[in-house]
């Protein structure tokens, strides 16, 4: 109950910030300076209509050929619209495409895809990162444990950019293995294969971005695999285990790995937005046609809209991600209790 | 009327309120305490050892802190030569630091590990402005590295905490306190960390610096037979509360309190022909958040009555020297 | 035939800076129905002489000679599949219940059970009456096989680990420190409990602890440690009247007793050696009293002396 009304409470918070930054930002207040300060250069009615559709006065009557009236709005009007169409999911049109904010996010099939490029790579990462930390710790202080920090190590520092570029470089322009960018190839507008070959075509794509985000994701989780898994192995409740006759995997995988795990679900949860900088990045650098490549074009373009909308969201997924971690640590440690 | 000792306990209480979430405080009024000390009343004499002695959560490392004012007392007056100082400033207690000292459980946590030990030696002087110059402190460094038998004093000095044993490390952390010639020392379990060959070294040794500076010393342990062996008087805590004090030799010979008899039933003897755990009490002591009413102990005590259940027991002097709080022992023992 | 017997039993950690040498040439023999207590202080190797016998090492540690003979078979030589049968249904162990010694994400009752299954083939159900009736045995409510450890109280876990310890009727217990860190009265509570049990039980215990004492509340043998070498052994009537080591006397001379006249106490000069590059032959020598020149030369061996069953690995006898 505690727990769902501070998740409220940050919510609100969220959104309040978000109108503070973009009532601050500039671009906005300057247009509309330009329009009223040079009202001969533009058409009232425009004007009029503008002022009204972005919240600026409350009534705007056309006085002249070319002057008109405005009531201008409240901060508090503009917040209290703000803040119903943000908590309706109404996030206005995009300035680019004229076309609602949720169409662009939706129907263009972006949202999907940043689902499969996130999903693929952070359920991969945390399968890897998780087993080879456990075999990391298991077999401490040897090659394979070695290895396996230094080069998790090495991934964890790279940037990601100039990962992915190195990708590429190697696998697209030299092998030519796989595309170098986009999520379908062109040709699909003209002939669209049967759906075994867009599957495997659909692989193709996502195989170097998701590569590249998994490999800049694994590594952090298995180092804090290996040191948690370090420890919960020195524990007593280890041995105890080894001497109850329990063969080594048991010990390993369920005494062990479910104290280790508590941790690693916190930070699962506190990496998630890091992880979505690093997709903004990755579909970037690999044309990617999701909503981080779709935001980084937002703010070239200053579409204010998409930006807002993509802020919020992005907010909440960290804000779900740290609630349903909570309650998986809840199901986790039985020394926690939620009421 | 004879001096009452160089510090006083006077109804003292702590109680700590149990942390709780925003909302909660919302929706009940109820306040949590955990009453860590109870109203307890002692006092230390000039150059005694006291022995305060309790099992875990009887509230006697907390009497220690609120005795050199770690902590702030709830309730009650800590008198140090007669002064009330419960109530004092930090910058108003800054000069009363030099003479009151602590002496902490854990050797390896208590000194900082990235300072050499003459920092760590010097530091109360430095703070206190004691030396008039560098000079004169290196020579108090060395002079108490001296009587803490870390010889030479010029090699010790330039040591990191990690290249001593736990038993030197000790040693460092006892010239710490008594660098500045503290009046009154409270030492919390010295000895609990070290190897148990190496103990009687370090009590031996604070026990010849605390004579030699004509101290008092509060010595805090749960086991009663060390403290048999330091104190001159003992103090038996039981949740936050003084059950019995007195003279060494009558709370070890002729123990009143059925707690403490349970105390001494329960320490083992090295005598394999004469093996005496028979009769424990049964139990564990209860968590001080909602400490049973009456007396404290009538959980556990095999000869609680009614009486006890519904009423506090006083602590009383039943004999010379000799203060019971129990219902059993109500009246001054005739002899 | 004695329960246990090891026979030269030395154990090394292997470590950057080379070999730590933390159990060496120890010999004891436990009869059965028999109780030996092990005692030394930290870092004595009494520890790695318990995981060796069980065979649970951590790794870079290896048994580099002896025999460790359970049931007249050396365990030294079998490998890990054999010696898991051998685990808790042969020798189980009891380690110190103010640390994590059960698991605190499992239901104490699930890991009792998780230790009958695991050795005998009875249903989930079954095998949970029987804890409930373990746990009835060492004194805990047994409705509470469905309380985590934490709600626990530190004298209950340790009897807990005490039920779980006898979940496949073992011969042999080893108890690591039992009821140490624990509160005073707890600590005897403990202590009382393993004596009935090994008396009810007919149970062969080894019994590891710092404190002479508490040996002395249960066991009948005890074997002293020092720096990983074994300095004394025998009846623990013998060598409580009559310790002969420095080392053992030292001892003694450290602890204050709650009876008897009050005395200085005395403590063994210098500390125990770093095991890495321990002190050449008698492992005591630098601390020792009375010191000659052979016990720098040449490790004294285990020898009968003094009266009684008792043996004593010092030149001075």
């Amino acid at each position: 109950m505690k727990r769902v009304l501070n998740t409220v409470l940050l919510i609100v918070f969220v959104i309040t910030l978000n109108f503070i930054i973009f009532e601050l930002m500039p671009g906005t207040q300057a247009s509309i300076s330009n329009l009223v300060q040079n009202p001969r250069v533009f058409d009232p009615t425009q004007v009029a209509r503008l002022l009204k559709l972005y919240n600026f006065c409350k009534e705007v009557t056309i006085t002249g050929p070319h002057s008109y009236n405005c009531v201008p709005t409240t901060i508090w009007d503009r917040f209290s619209a703000y803040f119903v169409n943000m908590i309706t999911f109404n996030f206005g049109d995009s300035f680019q495409t004229n076309k609602p904010v949720l169409h662009d996010m939706i129907q263009t099939g972006r949202l999907v895809n940043t689902l499969t490029l996130l999903g693929v790579a952070t359920t991969v990462a945390l399968l890897i990162g998780t087993l080879l930390g456990v075999v990391a710790a298991a077999k401490r202080g040897s090659i394979f444990d070695s290895g396996s920090v230094t080069l998790s190590l090495i991934t964890f520092s790279l940037p990601t950019f100039w990962m992915g570029l190195l990708f590429i470089m190697i696998f697209a322009n030299r092998l030519q293995l796989f595309p170098s960018g986009g999520v379908t190839p062109a040709y699909w507008a003209i002939k669209t294969p049967d759906l075994l070959g867009q599957f495997l075509t659909r692989v193709q794509y996502l195989f170097l971005p998701a590569l590249t985000l998994t490999l800049f994701f694994y590594g952090g989780n298995l180092l804090l695999t290996r040191a948690t898994m370090t420890e919960a192995l020195s524990e007593d409740y280890s041995n105890t285990g080894r001497a109850k006759g329990l063969p080594e995997r048991t010990v390993l995988f369920k005494h062990a790995l479910k104290n280790a795990s508590l941790p690693l679900v916190t930070n699962a949860a506190l990496s998630f937005g890091g992880l979505l900088g690093g997709a903004i990045i990755t579909e970037t650098v690999f044309n990617w046609d999701g909503l981080g490549f779709w935001l980084f074009n937002a703010i070239g373009w200053k579409d204010y809209p998409v930006m807002q909308a993509m802020f919020f969201i992005i907010a909440l997924c960290v804000i779900a991600a740290n609630f349903i971690s909570d309650i998986f640590y809840g199901i986790l440690d039985p020394r926690i209790k939620y009421e | 009327m004879e001096e009452p000792g160089v510090i006083v306990a006077e109804g003292l209480k702590k109680y700590f309120s149990l942390k709780r979430g925003f909302f909660e405080t919302l929706v009940s009024k109820k306040d949590l305490f955990v009453k860590a000390v109870d109203d307890i009343s002692f006092f230390v004499k000039k150059g005694e050892v006291l022995g305060l002695v309790g099992e875990s959560g009887s509230g006697k490392t907390t009497t220690g802190r609120l005795l050199l004012r770690l902590a702030d007392p709830t309730a009650g007056k800590i008198l140090y030569r007669g002064k009330d100082i419960s109530h004092l400033s930090a910058r108003e207690l800054k000069p009363l630091r030099r003479e009151m000292q602590i002496i902490f459980q854990d050797p390896f946590e208590s000194l900082d590990p990235r300072m050499l030990i003459k920092e760590i030696v010097a530091e109360p002087l430095r703070i206190q402005r004691v030396a008039k110059n560098e000079q004169e402190l290196t020579e108090r460094v060395k002079q108490i590295l001296r009587e803490v038998e870390l010889v030479p004093p010029e090699e010790f000095m330039l040591r990191f905490p990690h290249e001593l044993s736990g038993g030197q490390r000790q040693r460092v952390a006892v010239a710490r306190a008594f660098v500045l010639d503290p009046q009154f020392v409270v030492a919390d379990e010295p000895v609990s960390m070290l190897d148990v060959s190496i103990r009687a070294e370090i009590l031996n040794l604070m026990l010849t610096l605390v004579q030699r500076r004509g101290a008092s010393f509060l010595y805090i342990t749960h086991d009663l037979a060390l403290a048999r062996h330091m104190c001159d008087r003992i103090a038996v805590m039981y949740l936050g509360k003084i059950v019995e004090l007195g003279e060494t030799g009558l709370i070890i010979n002729q123990p009143l309190h059925p707690y403490t008899k349970a105390l001494i039933a329960a320490v083992p003897v090295p005598d394999p022909t004469h093996r005496r755990i028979g009769d424990v009490i049964s139990g564990e002591i209860p968590s001080p958040v909602n400490p049973p009413p009456g007396c404290t102990f009538h959980t556990r005590c095999p000869f609680a009555h009614s009486r006890c259940v519904n009423e506090v027991p006083p602590l009383i002097e039943v004999e010379k020297d000799h203060w019971v709080s129990c219902h059993l022992v109500d009246r001054p023992l005739t002899s | 035939m004695p329960v246990l017997q090891l026979d030269g039993l030395t154990t090394n950690y292997r470590t950057v800076r080379g070999w730590v040498k933390a159990a060496e040439d120890v010999s004891f023999e436990v009869e059965k129905g028999e109780a030996l207590g092990l005692v030394g202080e930290s870092g004595c190797g009494k520890t790695t002489v318990a995981l060796s016998i069980l065979k649970i090492l951590p790794s870079g540690a290896r048994i580099r000679h002896g025999k460790i003979i359970f049931d007249g078979r050396d365990l030294v030589p079998l490998s890990d599949s054999e010696m898991r049968k051998i685990r808790w249904k042969g020798i189980s162990i009891v380690f110190q219940g103010a640390m994590n010694a059960l698991n605190p994400v499992f239901k104490v009752g699930d890991q009792i059970v998780e230790a009958i299954r695991l050795h005998e083939d009875v249903s989930k159900g079954d095998a949970m009456r029987r804890a409930e009736s373990l746990l009835e045995l060492v004194g805990v409510e047994p409705s509470r096989v469905n309380n985590y450890p934490h709600e626990f109280s530190g004298g209950m876990r340790q009897r807990a680990l005490i039920a779980m310890a006898l979940a496949s009727n073992p011969q042999l217990l080893i108890a690591d420190e039992p009821g140490t860190a624990l509160d005073v009265i707890v600590q005897a509570q403990v202590l009382k409990l393993m004596r009935s049990l090994k008396e009810k039980l007919g149970l062969s215990m080894i019994m590891i602890s710092h404190d002479l004492s508490i040996v002395a509340e249960v066991c009948e043998k005890v074997a002293i440690m020092y720096a990983g070498h074994l300095v004394e052994y025998g009846s623990i009537e013998a060598i409580f009247k009559e310790p002969l080591h420095p080392y053992t006397q030292g001892l003694l001379g450290a602890f204050p007793g709650i009876k008897g006249e009050r005395r200085k106490l005395t403590s063994i000069p210098g500390q125990p050696p770093d095991l890495l590059a321990p002190p050449a032959a008698c492992r005591f020598h630098p601390r020792c009293p009375y010191v000659m020149d052979i016990c720098k030369k040449e490790k004294p061996l285990l020898e009968k002396a003094g009266s009684g069953d008792h043996y004593v690995a010092c030149y001075l006898y």
